[in-house]
């Protein structure tokens, strides 16, 4: 019988922790290949863990509610030396590739030539003589180079997420690897008395028994994480406007009237005619359906609109994009959001269905808001909010008269975006709101 | 204690002047350690088994040997070589003995200039950081107490009861090195790479050599593609190679060997070279004193960062893994941090094993049936030397390069290299293995041409689709 260490793979895309929600096994059950040992949550949703091999439980590390790290020992099961020898299964529960983490006690000592690897690849045997309990992990791609900074800063490699190919760890993430941790862990620390309070220290929070505090985790974590990134390098320029629905208004009850009419059980809102107003408008702006990296200096202006549609859950906030949204009629574009926004509020949206956006509308109208300040979602380079169509008293020659308005923002990346170019893209927005018919004059 | 034994007070002892102890020595004055050498054979004793009497000794009679070889040989004979002229052994010893001084020399004077104090003699532990160290001559034992300590003491020939090593005519490869008449007819028993390093350069010398293997293949360490390039070439220079034989004792007619049923047959023989294996020599050092139990190969169990007990590592021959000159300074590398308290492990993951053979054989990181039992899924990329312009030019045609890629990752993980200069081509399979190079990135280095070298950018080019 030999251990097999069975380490978290990466469940989403390019995930670096997950959270337990469930398990679904006991130490001591006996479990078959495929089986799930339990259920985790991302930071994009839930997820089913099943076991790679037959054994039995012998450790879970971990309790619900527990966080761990990807490529960390999730579970230990005993498996018989006979299943020992079959190769690892070929497809853990990753959807892209192996799962670089797995590790099996090598049954032989075949490893005469390979170096007594103490850097952070799992336990190692106390000695040599030991070999049948010398699990001999599957290497962590990195340098000597590399290992020796890890060695030095007492850091276990397998943790550590490789930014190179293939999962290659380097020195650079060595050291993000410490200063992630090093910020993690001053978080949860209550500052020292001695030191002075800096604008970088969080107080701690006074102790009575009406605070309370959840750790943070999943989606709600990964949300923070994304917003500080994009406040942090994206130097923002919001601008607004109020939009004359009147005409909106009508063309809305328009199709509505038609759908009727023609006998299909089904209302659109206004969130088709903003799409597809605004897929117009990065047609005529393609800086706003663009991107712009620093690092490898340069600027790409996508060819498709594909529009990630912000979604309140009872988890937070997920952003399901809706592809190809220039081809699309307002009904094709009403079906598709519908069923995307479902999806995303029970949680069963894929990955692939979050991914690849190109610009984001985000709808604070829908609980009451009426002007805000979005936050864009990196790389895109923009983001469009709109509030609640109500009422107004507005000035039409010279004298006040009452109208529905649409109150609008948007916010820019101004490194690649600047007031002029926001100036452009409002008007036209503004113009294809306030006269949807203009919208007949594009390719649908 | 008794009176008189009063110990010495010692900061760094290292046991053992081989390449582990001397690198020891010299990276923990580096480290401002105080440092006392012991070795049995003193200052003379500088250098170990690898500089003194295997590794370098070993590659001198190599080398002259293929010297002479190849320049009778090149071509099928066409070219006209004289081969009418013997080699002068004895000649070959001066040169080898003088070589084999100045390296020794050239290491204790770095030993020297570095502080360390070497003293000749053969330590015991006594205790929990003291020893006794017997000195040569008529001197008093030394007891010392010591801070820290390294066993770096190797290990010596594995002798066979049939066949006791008389430096007459049974030979340890030590003894056979120092030869200085060529035996007509050698005896090789032992078809490991000793053996067969040995034998092959005795048989281009002019010496009719006969290799006995107990197992079924002639260096049954290896990967079968350098069994089968070896054994093919052995039998081409007309060493007879005789697998499942064993060496039973000597007649008046020479050495009596048996095969796998028992029957036995007389070899006639002017030398033997007995070489089937050596052993840590870890049983007269007094280890139950200080709490390590060697295993019953002898070999020392030690931890990731070498430490045997407290204050004391062990590095080399005396702890697992293949007893290799360049495997124990790596980890005298490692033993020197832990004992200075730092942050001590082996960051290299992948030692080659080079045989000097013909052709040359070396192996680096997993092979495929190792990584096959890891569960990785691996390709194999695979070119034999006879592609090579570079090894046709140098009538050096026999054999393979093989590079182990695991599919998952893209990464070189190993590799197998069979032919000419393949000890010193196997470096950048090493470097690629712990760089974990993609073999597109040996197929994109630009390497020389013509030149061995390039097989390794020709064989990793393998992997790459035409079409990309």
């Amino acid at each position: 019988m030999s251990s097999f260490e069975y380490r978290l793979p990466d469940v989403g895309e390019g995930l670096d922790a997950a959270e337990i929600i469930t398990w679904h096994v006991s130490v001591g059950d006996a479990i078959v290949p495929d089986q799930v040992l339990a259920d985790v949550e991302t930071d994009k949703s839930v997820v089913e863990v099943p076991s790679p091999v037959e054994g039995t439980v012998a450790e879970l590390t971990g309790a619900p509610g527990d966080l761990i790290d990807v490529g960390a020992v999730f579970a230990i099961i005993t498996v018989s030396d006979e299943a020992t020898h079959e190769p690892a299964p070929a497809s853990p529960p990753s959807p892209d590739e192996g799962d670089p983490y797995a590790t099996m006690a090598a049954p032989e000592a075949e490893t005469a030539a390979t170096a007594q690897d103490g850097v952070g690849e799992g336990p190692s045997a106390a000695g040599a003589g030991e070999s049948d309990a010398l699990v001999t992990p599957r290497r962590v791609l990195a340098s000597p180079a590399t290992r020796r900074v890890a060695l030095g800063l007492g850091v276990d490699l397998a943790s550590v997420r490789g930014s190179g190919p293939g999962g290659r760890v380097t020195k650079d993430d060595v050291h993000r690897h410490i200063d992630d941790a090093g910020s993690s862990s001053a978080g949860s620390e209550p500052a020292v008395a001695d030191d002075p309070p800096s604008a970088a220290t969080r107080p701690a929070p006074p102790e009575s028994r009406d605070t309370t505090v959840t750790p943070l985790r999943g989606l709600r974590r990964q949300i923070a994480k994304n917003m500080v990134a994009s406040w942090t390098s994206v130097p923002h320029i919001t601008d607004f406007r109020e939009v004359d629905a009147t005409a909106l208004v009508a063309a809305r009850r328009t199709v509505n009237a038609h759908l009727a009419d023609s006998g299909r059980d089904e209302k659109i809102t206004f969130l088709p005619f903003l799409v597809r107003a605004v897929s117009i408008a990065l047609a005529t702006s393609p800086k706003f359906n663009a991107s712009l990296d620093m690092e490898g200096e340069e600027i790409s202006y996508f060819g498709p609109r594909n529009i990630g549609l912000a979604v309140s859950t009872d988890a937070g906030l997920f952003v399901p994009v809706l592809k190809n949204s220039q081809a699309m009629s307002l009904v094709g574009i009403s079906q598709a959001s519908e069923a995307l926004a479902d999806r995303a509020r029970n949680r069963t949206i894929s990955s692939e269905e979050m991914s690849d956006g190109t610009f984001t509308i985000t709808n604070y109208g829908s609980y009451g808001g009426w002007l805000g300040t979005p936050i864009i979602r990196p790389p895109e380079s923009a983001i469009a909010g709109f509030g609640k169509i109500e009422d107004r008293v507005v000035a039409v020659n010279s004298a006040p008269a009452v109208k529905p308005i649409l109150p609008l923002a948007v916010s820019a990346d101004h490194r690649l975006i600047d007031g002029a170019d926001m100036g452009v893209f409002l008007r036209t927005l503004t113009n294809l709101l306030e006269d949807p018919v203009r919208m007949m004059a594009e390719d649908f | 204690m008794v009176v008189g034994e009063m110990p010495e007070g010692l900061d760094f002892l290292v046991i053992g002047g081989g390449p582990g102890g001397y690198t020891a020595a010299l990276e923990a004055a580096a480290r401002g350690r105080s440092v006392t050498l012991v070795d049995r054979a003193g200052a003379d004793g500088i250098g170990g088994t690898c500089l003194l009497e295997g590794c370098i000794p070993s590659k001198a009679l190599i080398e002259v040997a293929d010297l002479r070889h190849r320049s009778l040989d090149f071509a099928g004979g066409a070219l006209g070589f004289d081969s009418a002229v013997p080699p002068d052994l004895t000649r070959f010893q001066e040169w080898k003995n003088g070589m084999v001084a100045r390296l020794s020399s050239g290491v204790r004077s770095r030993l020297t200039k570095a502080g360390v104090t070497i003293v000749a003699g053969s330590f015991t532990f006594t205790g929990p950081q003291r020893g006794v160290i017997e000195l040569d001559g008529d001197a008093p034992p030394q007891h010392v107490e010591f801070e820290g300590a390294v066993i770096a003491v190797g290990s010596t020939v594995t002798q066979i009861p049939p066949l006791p090593f008389d430096g007459e005519t049974v030979f340890d490869a030590a003894g056979i090195l120092d030869v200085s008449e060529l035996p007509e007819r050698l005896v090789v028993v032992g078809g490991g790479y000793i053996g067969m390093e040995i034998g092959t350069a005795h048989r281009k010398l002019g010496s009719d050599v006969t290799v006995v293997e107990a197992a079924e293949t002639i260096l049954p360490e290896m990967p079968q593609a350098a069994q089968k390039h070896v054994a093919r070439r052995a039998s081409k220079l007309g060493i007879e190679v005789l697998t499942g034989h064993t060496a039973q004792g000597r007649d008046a007619d020479g050495i009596v060997i048996a095969d796998d049923s028992g029957a036995t047959r007389t070899l006639p023989a002017d030398a033997v070279l007995v070489a089937v294996g050596r052993r840590p020599a870890t049983r007269d050092l007094g280890l139950a004193a200080v709490g390590i139990t060697a295993d019953p190969a002898g070999l020392i169990p030690v931890g990731p960062d070498g430490l045997a007990a407290p204050g004391i590592a062990a590095v080399g021959d005396v702890v697992a893994g293949p007893a290799l000159a360049h495997k124990a300074i790596a980890e005298a590398r490692v033993a020197v941090d832990a004992l200075c308290g730092r942050p001590a492990a082996m960051v290299s993951t992948a030692i080659p094993l080079v045989v000097f053979s013909d052709p040359e054989v070396a192996v680096v990181g997993v092979t495929e049936s190792a990584a096959q039992q890891e569960g990785m899924s691996v390709s194999v990329l695979r070119m034999p030397i006879g592609a090579s312009g570079r090894a046709a030019t140098m009538g050096s045609t026999d054999g393979v390069a093989e590079i182990v890629v695991d599919v998952d990752t893209d990464a070189v993980v190993g590799g197998v290299l069979v032919g000419p200069h393949a000890s010193e081509l196997i470096g950048e399979l090493t470097l690629a293995v712990e760089m974990a190079a993609a073999p597109a990135d040996l197929a994109l280095t630009i390497h020389p041409h013509p030149t061995l070298s390039e097989m390794l950018q020709d064989t990793a080019g393998l992997a790459s689709d035409p079409t990309i």
